[in-house]
């Protein structure tokens, strides 16, 4: 499988949202996950569910991405950096329309 | 309903196959020993559960496989009572004489 | 009691109070929309699994084990047959889709420590967990480091989690690599004699069933404990 080995320059930007990954330890892995989190599992979920990204091997990408490229992303964001990479890998949609919805999402939840 | 090959208490020793497609056999047990300490229900195996093929797939009995850590680690730093336990297709397992 | 871990904690303080949607908030509904667009699911596929997914936490495990500790009779039904005794607690392995969730299957077995044997879970392939009894899975458990290390140096893992177990006593490793899901059955701890279902489930916290820790009758929380270590 061929992989992109440079990381995406839109979801490198969300690093300075969540801060560099400072566990030292397993112990410090440890939060309640946030709303997102969650509904980012389900989103994996339905991804598997259609065949468009396994459980298995969205766990195999991510262990390979979360340990290079997106090293600095502390753990709990590795989901969602993965699926996205890969999704755009895979081309189902660009980097461009990636950015261009998430200006109209931040609009919305912003205007909330 | 295959009868399974093994019993409980049998001891066995997983297989060194080349893994070609898909397989949840985790490579630290190939060629390992163990002991048989309980029988799992029939299954597609994930060799073939893979390419989805779960109406058609081959279905084999399933074991869980006792192994001492000091059989899987030469350098284990725990005690020599330790233990791990991880599940296998029938067709994985080969008996071990003894 | 330790609020103060914030330096520990992925630089996510809980303290910080900001109106700010996060740029994850974004980016996972951006990739939400996106999919339903394509036609790769639809938001209804992804509310109904969202819903189920949400209700869950430990606490269905934690009542599993109380109920186990109060009532011998559920304990031998519970050890004989952890998917037909998790419905006399209201959990169904079947959920949410009929044949459970696309990653879990329906094989639940329940591992009874004892004074000789300490059983551990780990998914050395993925990350399999029991998520209807236990929820979603903590970061931890999905990470590499805790993956590759449990299964070749426990003692040492469990160790940084704060539990150091005596050398009688025997680690089992339970490696879900199949299609069979675990959970542990801690030993009931002293000092909760006369207790009700009720307050024993309050002890039983998710590290004690993954095998990480062991209940204790003061202590309620897993991140508590964690509090008291970074200290």
């Amino acid at each position: 499988m061929s992989e992109q080995a440079r990381p995406y320059a839109v979801l490198m930007e969300a690093l300075d949202d969540i801060g560099e990954r400072t566990d030292t330890t397993l112990r410090c892995i440890d939060h309640e996950p946030e709303v997102w989190e969650s509904r980012m599992q389900t989103t994996c979920e339905c991804l598997s569910k259609a065949g468009v990204l396994d459980n298995l091997e969205r766990r195999h990408a991510e262990d390979r991405l979360g340990e290079s490229i997106y090293v600095r992303f502390p753990v709990q964001t590795r989901s969602v950096l993965t699926v996205a990479h890969t999704l755009m890998e895979r081309g189902l949609f660009t980097e461009q329309a990636l950015r261009d919805k998430m200006r109209s999402v931040r609009a919305r939840l912003e205007e909330e | 309903m295959a009868t399974p090959k093994f019993q409980v208490g049998d001891k066995v020793r997983i297989k060194d196959r080349t893994t070609l497609f898909h397989t949840r056999t985790q490579k630290y047990i190939r060629k390992r020993v163990g002991t048989v300490v309980e029988h799992r229900p029939e299954w597609v195996i994930p060799e073939d559960e893979a390419w989805d093929r779960m109406e058609t797939g081959r279905k084999e009995p399933f074991y869980v496989i006792r192994f001492k850590q000091t059989d899987l680690w030469p350098d284990y730093t725990g005690f020599a009572q330790d233990t791990l336990e991880s599940e296998a297709s029938e067709s994985w397992l080969e008996s071990v004489k003894g | 009691m330790g609020k103060q871990h914030g330096d520990h904690h992925d630089g996510h303080n809980t303290f910080e109070v900001s109106s700010k949607v996060s740029e994850f908030e974004i980016l996972e509904l951006a990739i939400r929309e996106l999919a339903i667009e394509k036609g790769i699911f639809s938001a209804d596929d992804h509310r109904k699994f969202a819903e189920w997914a949400e209700a869950k936490g430990p606490h269905g495990g934690s009542k599993l084990v109380a109920k186990a500790w109060s009532d011998p009779a559920f304990k031998q039904r519970l050890l004989e047959n952890g998917v037909e005794a998790c419905k006399e607690v209201g959990i169904d392995w079947l959920q949410p889709t009929g044949v459970g969730t696309p990653s879990d299957y329906t094989y639940f077995y329940v591992l009874e420590n004892t004074p000789q044997v300490h059983n551990v879970l780990v998914c050395t392939l993925c990350s399999c967990y029991p998520r209807p009894v236990l929820g979603m899975s903590p970061d931890w458990y999905r990470t590499p480091s805790y993956r590759r290390r449990m299964v070749r140096r426990p003692r040492e893992v469990l160790a940084e989690f704060g539990l150091h177990l005596p050398s009688d006593i025997e680690v089992r490793v339970h490696d879900s690599n199949q299609k069979s899901r675990f959970m542990v059955m801690p030993m009931r701890p002293e000092g909760t004699e006369g207790w009700s279902e009720e307050q024993l489930a309050r002890i039983v916290t998710r590290d004690t069933m993954i095998g990480v820790a062991l209940p204790r009758a003061d202590r309620t929380s897993d991140a508590g404990s964690l509090a008291e270590q970074v200290r």
